[in-house]
């Protein structure tokens, strides 16, 4: 099984409140868009301003928890992004669907930025500085022009990348296949190689003034290098390829405005979107021969490309990227720093939580490729099981190794990813469960439902603890009592939560409270696309969610929101609102989702940011 | 020993009419000086145990052994340099404006004063501070330098940097980042002092502008294009960045790099910077960051943080220094990330420092005190940070330059996202001022800014055996920060056009956030009125 968590560029992305308000900094995955671990996306929204949506009612995830310690228990309250609406809350019926403003000049992210120098170059590691990936010599991502410490890092890291390719044969064929002479079959060397990987790194053909410019290098080639060798002008014309701006930035510059105001893009402009959509990287030569032959302007062509893209391993990355975005995952994340009780739970230790986050991932690429849907996100029974892992799973872990293994488990215990250790283990606490954690993150990160900030102070809330409330839900309902925090708490946080108890903070199967012995209770009465609905046990629930339109636009919106890299941009509310329905209907596989992504008008034309 | 380095020839460029490479509105041009006034914040996270912190003496001569005597120990040598001012309060303390989160709206309003955008990943809704000062007075108006240390992080939580409105400006947390940029300017610089090592045909020289031409032309290609006002502003930005290359190697233009910027200069102490220590602070792998409720202690990414910490923290600081010898950048931050767990210069914590701040150990308000000794470790915390701002101006001090030091030539300020961890409180901040601005400031000293007699705050008052937290915040010290800023601003030599004056920044407290300040202008307690 493919470990997803390694190599991953670890990039700080905050999901945890301080005080009870709140959860993650961003809603929608914004910093985790601009953090430099993410698959095709991140850092580059729409435009300076207009066009760029709000994020969605939904508002951000992640809660403060309960304390830890048994002196502890002082209020857990739900996060929530900021979002206005109280409870209830219905996205409006009035969508204008439109094409999203978006800039023209976005610059490769750190991320784009690595894997293009890998497919292009074959350079993953900068031998000269510790081998560490190029983006590390990079200044962070940000949103604004280039600043003078980028501009110089990117110099000093195409400095470094050219001089590394050179000195490494496998590498320099990447760059120059051939031996330049003043005579004979080499007389046309640079050239060939100028309009070749010119080609390749501007995503498009170069021009002849560019091809006359970069020419003029090699002209000059004695004045430019220490001895005017083909080597060393072959290196620094790969120098200058690095630096340039079209290499830099995914620029999106050609056609003429409709009657309204829309551009078409060109193959070259779609090639470059669908790598890097798809791939977050930079087209290959069969996607570059399409664009060559201006194959990329129907919706058919696109598809085709994306079909055969999609099978890529490089998609597979992307994916799980996806996932992490939009389940607040990811290094650093409170995914990532689950920690229980030795005591109270001599199963979990923190080394095990990078495999349950890989379980996790491996769930949702197995999902995905295999042919899955939605649905099967919240229903399928599949789980990846190691020694690790197998007794929190109620398994023997002598049987099995340390590599992932797909089991089947029993599908009225164990439906879809919010029953898997990852989620549980993260949304709970120290040593206790935490039912307006993992109650909360399924009404506002899966349900979508918009439930406002609770009122300051409400995470001073003590959890009540007397004799009578002899199971965790009995105390935290009794908590979340008050006038002031009942509308949102009992109606929609602590009923998801509530049917969560079916596991321990450690993810395993209980039926019974561990300090009482009193029995479990997962039979709620749960809001769930605006209505009460009864359910009796966990399986019931995701069978719902599952089903839930509410749910299903929420997975719609993220990937809409992560392919087009602008968060909840209402000129997308048209695509939204045609994946969700293909949802609903069944048997729309997430493959299909994704290929489809590139069917829109706005992934085959662009607008204008109005100045 | 302290071994002073003088300077040579600093060749006090003529500050650069603020270039038009900034996204917001200028405030002003930077006063023309013979040596440059840089301003320099030191930023921590989750407050600090007040009590310990300000020196029993409130008001009046500051001397070593008020210092000796709590925190800021590691600064005693120093004394004659400091300024405490006492009674300032940041804008937006949660609760008094926003009621979003107390860390994101104490770092995004620190710098901004002005409320932070919780539909847009709650980042700040103004320019920072750093960036008005950089536009103003950095040679070619260029950005501020904002530096960190741990793994990169765009989240609100560790940003207090504002390019725009809505626009985080990250820290740069790689040493090697920072140290490229400074190597690439040695020996390309010509002064009035000395000679350039470079003669105009090396073929360095020649590759260069060969690079920037063919740069030029593939952004003039974009400059002719229709585009939005945004994206013209990209294009333009950039090829500004040429511009200021272009007069670093020799070209026309007003940037000069001072004859001591030199690999030499670098290399020898007090600095000590080769390539060899940089990349010993500058750990390849991955960085863990942040940590809840618990530890992140284990692995490769814990070893990487505590060294990023130490040895790169370290380096940072002397790449600080470097930066204002080659004058680079004379508006800098140093930023330290708050969601760590000490592992590190025999500080073993299990819990983070935001945590402990909360004294319950994780990310719970109130209630009992969750973890031992939580008042030592905070302590612990407290006193490193003590010895690391200790460490920055010993170092700036250590460097002659004209008739002073480094140091005389800054206001380098240690400030704080808060006042007390567990209260959130913004008020009565615990903020330090070294170097005087070059005599614009008063050193030496403590300064009451606000009314009635200051308060040490009750950070020690409970947790010490246990039981319950209660109230560790303090009263009075309410003194918009605003005031501290216009006075930097103008301590800098930044003027309004008519050469007058700063007089406002930001906005202040209050649910309706007026524009403005009620009662402008600089806090003339704090200035010498030279």
């Amino acid at each position: 099984m493919r470990n997803w968590r390694a190599g991953a560029i670890v990039a700080a992305t905050f999901v945890a409140g301080c005080t009870g308000t709140i959860g993650t900094a961003d809603t929608s995955g914004g910093s985790k868009n601009n953090g430099s671990n993410q698959g095709s996306g991140g850092g580059q929204p729409s435009g300076s301003g207009s066009g760029s949506g709000k994020t969605p009612g939904s508002g951000g995830g992640a809660v403060s928890g309960s304390a830890s310690g048994s002196g502890g228990g002082s209020g857990t309250s739900a996060g929530s992004g900021g979002a206005t609406v109280g409870p209830g809350g219905t996205p409006s019926s009035d969508c204008a669907p439109g094409i999203a403003p978006t800039s023209q000049v976005p610059r490769l992210t750190n991320a784009q930025y690595d894997r293009t120098v890998r497919d292009l170059l074959g350079v993953s590691g900068i031998a000269a500085s510790g081998n560490v990936s190029p983006s590390t010599l990079l200044a962070t991502d940000q949103d604004g022009s280039l600043t003078s410490l980028a501009w110089s890092a990117h110099q000093t890291v195409a400095d470094q990348i050219a001089t590394q390719v050179m000195a490494d044969p496998t590498l320099k064929k990447k760059f120059i296949s051939c031996t330049p002479s003043t005579t004979g079959a080499g007389a046309t060397c640079f050239h060939d190689t100028i309009v070749a990987f010119g080609r390749k790194a501007f995503r498009r053909p170069l021009t002849d003034d560019e091809v006359t410019a970069f020419t003029k290098v090699v002209t000059n080639g004695a004045q430019l290098t220490a001895t005017g060798s083909n080597d060393e002008i072959a290196q620094a014309l790969l120098y200058m390829f690095l630096i340039s701006p079209s290499f830099i930035m995914r620029a999106e510059i050609t056609g003429s405005a409709d009657s309204a105001g829309h551009y078409a893009l060109s193959s070259y402009e779609v090639a470059s979107r669908l790598s890097y959509m798809l791939w977050g990287s930079t087209p290959d030569d069969t996607l570059s021969a399409a664009a060559d032959k201006n194959q990329l302007t129907t919706p058919a062509q696109i598809l085709a490309q994306a079909q055969r893209m999609i099978q890529d391993p490089k998609a597979h990355d992307m994916v799980a990227s996806f996932h992490q975005y939009y389940l607040l995952m990811g290094t650093n994340t409170r995914w990532d720093q689950a920690n229980k009780d030795p005591n109270l739970f001599p199963a979990f230790s923190q080394a095990k939580v990078p495999d349950m986050e890989n379980e996790t991932l491996t769930f949702f690429d197995k999902v995905t490729f295999g042919g899955g849907t939605f649905q099967d996100l919240l229903l399928s029974p599949k789980a990846y099981v190691n020694a690790n892992l197998a007794p929190l799973y109620g398994l023997n872990a002598s049987d099995y190794g340390t590599d992932l293994k797909e089991v089947t488990l029993d599908s009225a215990q164990r439906p879809g990813f919010l029953t898997r250790l990852a989620f549980l283990n993260a949304y709970s606490a120290y040593n206790r469960t935490s039912p307006i954690l993992r109650g909360a993150f399924i009404t506002k990160q899966v349900l979508a439902v918009p439930i406002g900030s609770p009122p300051p102070g409400a995470d001073t809330t003590p959890l009540p603890s007397t004799a009578d409330l002899d199971t965790n839900r009995k105390q935290v309902d009794q908590q979340t009592s008050a006038s002031a925090c009942a509308t949102c708490h009992h109606t929609y946080i602590n009923p998801p939560g509530f049917v969560m108890e079916a596991y321990n903070t450690a993810g395993a199967w209980q039926t019974k409270e561990a300090t009482t012995g009193a029995p479990i209770d997962t039979v709620v009465d749960a809001a769930i696309d605006g209505q009460l609905v009864h359910l009796s046990n966990p399986a019931e629930l995701m069978a719902k969610i599952a089903a839930s339109p509410g749910a299903q636009k929420q997975y719609a919106n993220k990937w809409v929101s992560y392919a087009y890299q602008r968060e909840g941009d209402p000129n997308d509310c048209g695509t939204v609102t045609t994946l969700t329905t293909k949802i609903s209907a069944g048997g729309y596989t997430i493959a299909n989702l994704i290929t489809d992504l590139t069917q829109t008008d706005s992934f085959r034309m662009r607008a204008e940011v109005t100045p | 020993m302290k071994r002073r380095v003088f300077l040579r020839g600093v060749a006090g460029a003529a500050l650069a009419t603020p270039f038009l490479s900034s996204l917001h509105e200028k405030k002003a041009k930077g006063a023309a000086a013979t040596t440059p006034v840089r301003n320099v914040f030191f930023y921590t996270h989750n407050g600090c145990l007040t009590d310990r912190w300000f020196p029993k003496t409130t008001s009046g001569a500051l001397t070593a052994s008020d210092l000796m005597a709590g925190t800021l120990a590691p600064l005693a040598p120093y004394v004659s340099k400091l300024m405490i001012p006492r009674g300032f309060r940041s804008m937006n303390q949660y609760g008094s404006g926003q009621t979003i989160d107390p860390h994101d709206q104490a770092c995004g309003s620190k710098l901004t004063c002005a409320p932070i955008d919780a539909n847009n990943k709650r980042y700040a809704t103004a320019v920072s501070l750093d960036h008005t000062i950089a536009a103003a007075i950095n040679p070619a108006g260029k950005d501020p330098l904002v530096l960190s240390v741990g793994a990169a992080s765009t989240s609100i939580k560790e940003i207090i940097s504002f390019s725009a409105p809505g626009t985080a400006f990250p820290a740069t947390v790689n040493p090697t980042t920072v140290y490229n940029q400074l190597t690439g300017i040695f020996g390309s610089g010509t002064s009035s002092g000395g000679g350039s090592t470079v003669t105009p045909a090396d073929y360095h020289v020649a590759r260069g502008k060969s690079a920037i031409d063919l740069v030029t032309a593939d952004l003039n290609r974009f400059k002719a294009l229709k585009m939005s006002g945004a994206d013209q502003q990209r294009i333009s930005d950039w090829l500004d960045l040429l511009r200021q290359t272009e007069t670093g190697m020799g070209g026309t233009g007003t940037m000069v790099t001072p004859s001591s910027c030199s690999s030499a200069t670098a290399m020898g102490p007090p600095l000590n910077i080769t390539q060899a220590a940089v990349t010993a602070g500058s750990p390849s792998g991955p960085i863990a960051a942040g940590a809840f409720a618990g530890t992140n202690n284990t692995g490769t990414g814990a070893t990487n943080l505590a060294t990023s910490f130490t040895l790169g923290g370290d380096m940072m600081l002397n790449l600080i220094a470097l930066s204002m010898i080659c004058d680079t950048n004379r508006s800098i931050i140093m930023l330290y990330p708050g969601y760590v767990t000490f592992n590190w210069d025999g500080i073993m914590h299990t819990h983070d420092h935001h945590g402990l701040s909360h004294r319950t150990g994780d990310f719970s308000v109130g209630g009992s005190c969750g973890v031992t000794g939580v008042i030592d470790m905070i302590q612990q915390i407290d006193s490193w940070y003590a010895g690391k701002f200790a460490k920055l101006v010993g170092l700036l001090d250590s460097i002659g330059e004209g008739d002073g030091t480094l140091l005389d030539h800054t206001a380098t300020t240690w400030l704080p996202e808060l006042s007390d961890g567990a209260t959130h409180n913004t008020n009565n901040l615990p903020i330090i001022i070294a170097g005087g601005a070059n005599g614009y400031l008063k050193t030496g000293q403590v300064i009451n800014v606000d009314t009635g007699t200051p308060d040490a705050g009750k950070s020690t008052s409970t947790c010490q055996d246990g039981g319950s937290i209660g109230y560790t915040g303090s009263m009075g010290g309410n003194l918009p920060i605003n005031k501290l800023y216009v006075t930097l601003m103008n301590a800098v030599g930044m003027r309004n056009t008519d050469g007058s004056k700063i007089t406002t920044f930001g906005v202040m407290d209050g649910m309706n956030a007026n524009p403005g300040i009620s009662n402008p202008g600089e806090v003339t307690a704090i200035t010498t009125g030279h």
